[in-house]
């Protein structure tokens, strides 16, 4: 059962697409799949808005539907895949989009290997824009558990790119570029 | 508080305590999580920027005349 969403909904509901899709592109690491996310999200909240607090924030709410959606979803694929390592979902790496910069490359890959709780900790904390405490609720943990887990990215991902050479990326960049022109 | 486990294990810490109060993890410079912060937020930027697929709003518009057509008939 699906309620009418009311014009100002409908329209903050559609305010709410882009950093949803951007935290669905991201943590997914495919356009594709993160669009169905987005989808279902919408979907979820429209059926279950009476869940929702008034007066709360709608986007933190949002978060929290896509993030579980993503989650249930990724334990499925992963018993379908076989993936135990994650080596499957590490090479789904987001195609460039258009108009979007090459050097975005390095960086979606690096997020990507990363464990998808360190991921999404540093996707709500350093790029939607949402407190510790935010996050924190969120993904359903103690905010001391967000801090650590986004020092952790930071971490891994600054081993990754390698930023204190940022340019010394190239022959890994050439791997990928001939593994994924196939 | 340091009683008799100190004998034995003299500077261990437990993992928990050591949450409490330092990070035991290993904490970038200020530079380097400069850079990865505004590499992120160049990233997120970018797919901000992206136009919202038409399904987006088709979806919504769809659902409300749905549901209000819906509410006509019944």
């Amino acid at each position: 059962m699906t309620a009418a969403p009311e014009p100002a909904l409908r329209d903050a509901l559609l305010a709410a697409v882009p950093s949803l899709r951007a935290f669905a592109i991201s943590l997914s690491g495919q356009v594709d799949r993160a669009d169905d996310l987005v989808q279902d999200t919408l979907l979820r909240a429209l059926s279950n808005l009476h869940r929702f607090e008034r007066g709360t924030n709608l986007n933190a709410w949002l978060f929290t539907i896509l993030r579980n959606l993503f989650h249930s979803e990724y334990r499925k694929r992963r018993r379908e895949v076989e993936d135990p390592d994650g080596s499957y979902a590490g090479r789904l790496n987001v195609q460039p989009e258009q108009g979007s910069r090459l050097d975005f490359e390095d960086f979606r890959t690096a997020l990507n290997r990363l464990p998808s709780d360190q991921r999404e900790a540093l996707l709500l904390v350093g790029a939607s824009g949402f407190s510790y405490e935010e996050a924190a609720n969120i993904c359903g943990c103690a905010v001391g558990t967000i801090k650590s887990r986004v020092n952790r990215a930071r971490s891994r991902l600054a081993g990754l790119l390698n930023v204190d050479d940022v340019e010394d990326l190239g022959p890994d960049r050439m791997t990928r570029a001939a593994l994924q022109s196939n | 508080m340091t009683g008799d486990k100190g004998s034995k294990l003299a500077r261990v810490i437990p993992e928990a305590s050591l949450d409490d109060k330092l990070s035991s993890e290993p904490k970038l410079d200020k530079l380097s999580q400069g850079r990865i912060g505004d590499q992120l937020r160049a990233m997120y930027d970018d797919l901000m920027q992206q136009p919202v697929p038409d399904r987006f709003k088709d979806l919504l518009d769809q659902l409300e005349k749905k549901a209000s057509s819906a509410g006509k008939s019944s």
